[in-house]
């Protein structure tokens, strides 16, 4: 089981979009997925059409008193499982604070799934904290969206450099671009230069479109929703690259 | 997910039902809801290996046309439990499916390991027209799926389609087992529905007179220990003759290498028992059915040995240094024309008068039955099959003990193939008989410490016989474009080969004496 964390520190960039498109297209590709919805804003449950509930919080989930395979739904696409937020996850600090090794908490709360499930994506909440920690530790890679600026850049060599430096297990780091504007002569710029810059930023690039806002109406994958879409295609290849990049493959342990 | 399946009476068809259970699941909760999605007809072309490996492994794998593959025939892959389905193109229709001629990727990996050296087949065409219908809660959320089809099989050759009896499917989505029970309820209440099989496949296989379960290599007689020893045998052979006769068909195909295997197992294992056994048959006849059983076991010989030898390969090849494996090239297409030359000399054996022949006159000898007609049993045909079963299993076991513990460094190898062979056929003879004459706690230990012992042999043997036939390539080899490379590869693989036969052999004596601890006269 490999697990992906859509992540980054800053909100409204397009993790949740991000991790449920391609938690659609693991699935379809015959990967048993699970979305783990660890931001307490409950978006990608919403998408999912899954209440935003957790027996127990937060807390007791994250201190392994929660029976896990009963508080997972499926969702409409085949394959695809959801572990759904909680408004208590905004207490998730607090709960690992009080835990022996708070770091190392979520992988221990995914390795008995890794026989159901091939990936796991999760959704994380904005934010560098123990949780943001314990993700870390648990992933097997970082997929994380860039808005093509001069601060998202900034923010972006910040959590390289505290990955590389700070955390026990690095996990692998693969970024790509979203909320694209191709009418703006920055974000063409950015896009152009960054991949050749650094190794771990891809030139795959989200389109800002009507599309992918639509999800929130249509609550369905943009995959699903509009497949033939600019923003559809760009998923599809992140999806391919994050495939090869990481060997992922079905049934693999 | 948990899923259920019900069969609609005869005269019912889909359409006819969903009406009726949109309106079940309605008034099963007020909380749910249902949506009719539009009629989907999808012909499948239901794909598995000969002994059915899929079915085994609990997956189905089809080629779909119409459906959602956008007009292009799709590989659309079911099962395990849990697994999601997986569609992939199929860019072309073959009459089989090897390993190797699957498209790459997920499909190629989900059933890597499972149909190893097996070509999928053709097994039935199915006719299906759906109705998919979903339950959904307040959120239109689906909580449950409902599938109702009407499904055809296609007879090979026969224009006629095989109606079978519609079906629901109702299968649960995770977390929402209330809602499951209320549908399935309101489901299972239909005056029109029973409960069915989950397997379509197999009720469309059974439909076209296949069996289910497919082709399989074993062969289970139950045998009575008191019943005379020649009737016994005999039809433990007859059992082989079946397995045998059904492996022709796709050994003349050449649909993949398992059934030439399986073929000459039966045959190999028919001639173990007319040697164990060959006090309950009379002489004469034994004597002229064994000459036509390896009659048959030699001209299928040649094409064998080659498909080992390249099934092999690769695994060779890898004992060769990466920077040299390129050069063995020549030796592999060496390999390929001399199997395609041996599979064509084969099947017009297979296929001529003379087969025919012996093989007749085999079904005959078994067709009679012991000590009836005149001349047909030997002087061990009356007494029970366990007296002659338990003579053959101890003289087998001590002969091996006597023969292993006389081996030493210095010992050709055949002395340790013909030790290697009577641990054979003392194995078939706890295979045909065993089950049915003696507890499986007796039996079950000796097979293991044979099987442990057969295994090391079996190593020596191989690595003796690869060592021969690459040897066998080289004139051949020298003459060709880059003979001389694949030679000097050859020899490095040769030297490989030949250290580890010497270590196999190191292993013999432990495991014989692991073998010898369990006396044979201490069976029940």
């Amino acid at each position: 089981m490999k697990v992906l964390a859509a992540y980054n520190i800053k909100g409204g960039v397009g993790k949740t979009a991000a991790a449920v498109n391609l938690g659609v297209l693991a699935a379809r590709d015959g990967f048993r997925t699970l979305l783990w919805d660890l931001d307490p804003q409950g978006a990608a449950s919403f998408l999912l059409r899954v209440r935003p509930k957790v027996k127990g919080g937060g807390r007791k989930l994250v201190r392994g008193r929660s029976d896990v395979p009963e508080l997972l739904r499926g969702s409409d696409v085949d394959g695809l499982d959801l572990l759904p937020a909680d408004f208590s996850y905004r207490h998730l600090d607090l709960a690992l604070d009080g835990t022996k090794r708070p770091a190392r908490q979520l992988a221990t709360l995914l390795a008995p799934l890794a026989e159901h499930y091939d990936l796991v994506v999760v959704d994380c909440q904005p934010s560098i904290s123990l949780v943001s920690e314990s993700v870390f530790d648990a992933a097997d890679a970082l997929v994380v969206p860039l808005i093509p600026s001069t601060l998202s850049l900034r923010t972006f060599d910040q959590l390289l450099d505290y990955v590389r430096n700070e955390v026990e297990r690095p996990p692998e780091i693969l970024a790509f671009f979203s909320m694209v504007d191709g009418r703006k002569k920055l974000h063409r710029e950015v896009i152009a230069q960054l991949p050749l810059d650094r190794p771990e930023v891809t030139t795959i690039a989200i389109p800002a479109a009507t599309e992918v806002e639509l999800m929130g109406i249509e609550r369905r994958a943009v995959v699903d929703s509009a497949p033939r879409s600019r923003a559809a295609q760009a998923y599809r290849d992140l999806w391919t690259e994050i495939r090869t990049r990481f060997d992922l493959r079905p049934g693999q342990p | 997910m948990p899923t259920r399946c019900y069969l609609a009476a005869a005269e019912s068809d889909a359409l006819g039902l969903v009406a009726g259970l949109v309106d079940r699941v309605r008034e099963a909760s007020s909380a749910l809801d249902a949506d009719v999605g539009e009629r989907v007809v999808t012909t499948r072309v239901v794909l598995d290996t000969a002994d059915r490996r899929l079915r085994a492994a609990r997956m189905d794998l089809a080629i779909e046309t119409g459906g959602t593959g956008e007009g292009r025939a799709m590989f659309v892959l079911g099962g395990p439990a849990g697994a999601p389905e997986l569609r992939v193109v199929c860019p072309r229709q073959r009459r089989r499916y090897l390993a190797g001629e699957i498209p790459r990727g997920a499909l190629a990996e989900r059933l890597a390991g499972i149909i190893g050296v097996r070509a999928l087949l053709p097994l039935v065409e199915l006719r299906r027209e759906e109705i998919p219908v979903r339950v959904l809660d307040r959120e239109a959320k689906t909580v449950v799926r409902l599938i109702v089809a009407d499904l055809w099989a296609l007879p090979k050759g026969s224009p006629e389609p095989l109606r079978l009896r519609s079906r629901v499917e109702v299968t649960g989505v995770l977390g929402y087992r209330r809602q499951f029970a209320q549908v399935d309820s309101a489901v299972g209440d239909a005056p029109d529905l029973a409960t069915g099989t989950t397997s379509v496949v197999d009720d469309a296989v059974t439909a076209v007179a296949g069996s289910p379960g497919g082709l399989s290599s074993q062969v289970k007689v139950p045998v009575d220990g008191d019943e005379p020893a020649g009737a016994a045998a005999r039809r433990v052979l007859r059992g082989l003759a079946d397995v045998v006769e059904a492996q022709v068909p796709g050994t003349l195909d050449d649909l993949d290498s398992e059934f030439l295997h399986d073929l000459r197992i039966a045959v190999r294992r028919s001639r173990s028992v007319l040697r164990q056994m060959k006090r309950a048959f009379d002489p004469a006849a034994r004597r002229e059915q064994a000459d036509s059983l390896r009659w048959i076991q030699a001209v299928t010989g040649p094409t064998r040995d080659l498909d080992v030898q390249l099934l092999e390969w690769d695994e060779l090849a890898a004992l060769v240094p990466e920077d040299r494996r390129v050069a063995l090239g020549p030796a592999h297409a060496l390999l390929v024309e001399q199997r395609t030359a041996a599979l064509r000399t084969m099947k017009a054996t297979l296929r001529s008068a003379e087969y025919r022949r012996h093989w007749t006159a085999w079904r005959l000898f078994l067709a009679v039955d012991a000590g009836v007609s005149g001349g047909s049993g030997g002087i061990d045909a009356a007494p029970p099959i366990r007296k002659l079963a338990r003579r053959r299993v101890t003289a087998l076991s001590e002969r091996i003990v006597r023969e292993g513990r006389a081996l030493t460094a210095e010992s050709p190898a055949e002395a340790l193939h013909d030790i290697r062979k009577r641990g054979k056929e003392l194995r078939f003879v706890f295979e045909l008989f065993g089950p049915s004459l003696w507890p499986a706690s007796d039996v079950k230990p000796r097979v293991s410490a044979l099987k442990a012992l057969q295994d090391v042999l079996g190593r020596f043997h191989d690595r003796h016989v690869q060592v021969d036939r690459l040897r066998a390539l080289a004139p051949e080899l020298a003459n060709r474009p880059g003979g001389a490379t694949a030679l000097l590869a050859m020899g490095s693989l040769i030297d490989r080969l030949e250290a580890d036969q010497r270590k196999a052999q190191a292993d013999v004596a432990e495991r014989l004496e692991a073998f010898a601890r369990l006396h044979p006269r201490d069976l029940a």
